[in-house]
Formats: structure tokens, C-alpha cells, sequence
């Protein structure tokens, strides 16, 4: 193996020694709304989803819950942060570049301490074990995540590390409504320039 | 939704509806919109084949969600869902394509007191499977 193959890789190794680690503060990461029935609307537009535990409150009390709830697998977007918030003191976007992209992770997850310096990201699995779905009104939070694995790889797009990692969801009151065991892919795009 | 169905009815081998969904540039914005993924390469087909894909595709959120429509409808408003795991991206799922959400009952059990039932769930593009098999672990009365 030469030099640049085996330099790529051992740009993971301080990200490597993690693994078992919290890697982020102890604290929820709140995202910045309630759940809201206009966005439990939206959430199920593109998928033609009609289902009135999402949005009528009386058929979701006549089927025991407290009000109107959120699909399970919306709990995510309700955790992922804002964009801009007030107060910024940075403009969101450098330039006016078509592809110009927001300084501001929309993600969160695609930044991990240690990780050497990649451009690209996506999910390759994830497994969720719910303890019940957010209703109205309620706030959720993701836990710090735990490193589980992380293997560097190179693939077909690219050179990178797989990161597997897992995480509790709780609400503002700390119940653990969620727990997530997710992977993704963070590399640099073959052709970019980068390890 | 129908008439709900009930645990003593469900026998392994039953398949669900399933539901397909046409994947266009409209849906995967409208998706970016409402699911907060404003991760480019779900909506920026130039920025998607930049970095190695074959074009912009479905995120996360909504190739969940396609699997969410498919078990609600499956396990009606007394349904529960406890799980979904094994929900492998293993492609791309692409804009211009046709995605299937399949399922089929694997398993049934009463487990200290609870009617379960386990469903084995993939999406299917033109024959090939792009998310999944993954299972779902769901309630029924």
C-alpha cells in the first residue's frame, strides 16, 4: 500500500481510538420547536399520508393518546436545528454561488470531534427502537452520541469512514421517548482533492 | 384507513399493500421542506453528482416515512409501531424513479402480554431493493 493510501486512513485513527466514547456533551441537543400541527401537515405531504392520529385530536384521544401525535419516524425532524437563529452575527450563506451551502450544519450529525476534514456525507442505516410517538406540543432533544465503530473505507464515491454511532431522543420533561442506532458515510468525493 | 385489523388474524406470509411513490424533483424539495434535511444532495442534482451519486435522491426522512405509510395503513389507529431496524440504505434512491415500499409478515408472538408481529419491509426500484429488508416490530389489538 503506499504512502497517500495508507496517510487517508490514519487520518481516522484519533477518531478510531473514541470509539465506546460519548463524543458529544452530556446535555440534549434540543431542536429549536414544539411539534406543531402545521408542521406534522407538511411532514406528511410528499408522502400522501393520511393517517387522523396525525391530525385530528378527538380520533387520537379516542385512541388513547393525549392529542394529535407526529408519525414515529418524524421525531428526527423535530430534533434537527435551526438553519439561522436570531442574533447571528454571520450571514448564512459567503457568497452567491448556486451551490454555496450554509455555514450552519443542517444536520449536526456529520460533525464528529476528531474526524479529519470531509465534504461529503450520507446515511447508510439506521435502526430506531420507539417507546411511543410526540404528541403536540411536546419538545424533543438527542441525547450525546455514543461511538460505536468507525472503519475507514474507500467506495466507490470516494474516501472516507463509516461511523456508526448510537444516541437516546428525550423530551423537555426527559423522558426517553427514542433510542437510534444510526450509520453514516463521511468522505471526500473522488476527484475533490482531498485524502 | 379500513376496518382494523386484529392480532388473530395476522398469519406470517400475509403481504402488505405496500405503496409507490414516483420520485420527483417536487416531492424530494417538498421532502427537504418538511422533513428540515436541507442536506444539498436531497435537492441539488448538480451537488448530489459532485459528490459521487448518480443524481439527487431521497433522504432519510422520507424513505422512513414511505415505511411508516406502508405499516400505518397496515396496522390501522390501534396499531402501534415499536420498531423499525435494519433499515439499510444500500442505493441511492433516486430522483426520476419509482419507488415500492414491500412488506411481508415474518413473525407473531405474544411477548409478556403483547400482540406483536414482525413485517420485513424493503423498497424496491426497478426490481432492485435500494433501502432495506429491514423489520418492523408493530402492535396490534
Amino acid at each position: 500500500m503506499s504512502t497517500l493510501n495508507t496517510d487517508w486512513r490514519a487520518a481516522w485513527e484519533p477518531l478510531r481510538a473514541r470509539v465506546g466514547e460519548l463524543v458529544d456533551p452530556p446535555e440534549p441537543r434540543f431542536g429549536p420547536d414544539a411539534v406543531e400541527l402545521g408542521a406534522v401537515r407538511r411532514w406528511l405531504e410528499p408522502l400522501e399520508f393520511d393517517c387522523a392520529l396525525h391530525r385530528d385530536a378527538d380520533v387520537a384521544r379516542a385512541h388513547g393518546w393525549p392529542d394529535v401525535i407526529a408519525p414515529y419516524t418524524a421525531v428526527w425532524t423535530f430534533v434537527l436545528p435551526a438553519m439561522w437563529e436570531p442574533g447571528d452575527d454571520r450571514p448564512t450563506y459567503a457568497d452567491a454561488e448556486p451551490d454555496t451551502q450554509p455555514w450552519r450544519s443542517g444536520i449536526g450529525d456529520d460533525i464528529f470531534p476528531d474526524a479529519p476534514p470531509t465534504t461529503g456525507m450520507f446515511g447508510t442505516g439506521v435502526s430506531m427502537e420507539f417507546a411511543r410517538p410526540l404528541h403536540l406540543g411536546e419538545r424533543v432533544g438527542a441525547g450525546p452520541r455514543r461511538l460505536v465503530r468507525c472503519e475507514p473505507k474507500e467506495t466507490r464515491v470516494g474516501r472516507g469512514a463509516f461511523i456508526t454511532f448510537d444516541r437516546h431522543l428525550v423530551t423537555g420533561e426527559g423522558e426517553e421517548i427514542c433510542r437510534v442506532e444510526a450509520q453514516i458515510y463521511l468522505y471526500n468525493p473522488h476527484g475533490s482533492g482531498h485524502g | 384507513m379500513g376496518e382494523q385489523r386484529r392480532w388473530a388474524d395476522v398469519a406470517i406470509g400475509d403481504r402488505l399493500a405496500g405503496a409507490s411513490f414516483p420520485l420527483t424533483v417536487h416531492r424530494l424539495v417538498m421532502a427537504a421542506g418538511a422533513t428540515r434535511d436541507f442536506s444539498a444532495i436531497h435537492h441539488n442534482d448538480r451537488y448530489a453528482r459532485a459528490s459521487g451519486a448518480p443524481g439527487m435522491y431521497a433522504n432519510t426522512g422520507l424513505l422512513m416515512g414511505m415505511w411508516e405509510r406502508v405499516l400505518r395503513e397496515y396496522v390501522g389507529l390501534d396499531g402501534t409501531i415499536r420498531a423499525i431496524r435494519g433499515f439499510r440504505l444500500a442505493r441511492f434512491t433516486v430522483v426520476g424513479s419509482l419507488a415500492r415500499v414491500e412488506g411481508e409478515v415474518v413473525g407473531k408472538e405474544i411477548r409478556d402480554g403483547v400482540p406483536l408481529v414482525e413485517i420485513e419491509l424493503r423498497t424496491v426500484v426497478d426490481g432492485t431493493v435500494t433501502v432495506g429488508p429491514g423489520r418492523a416490530e408493530v402492535t396490534l389489538p
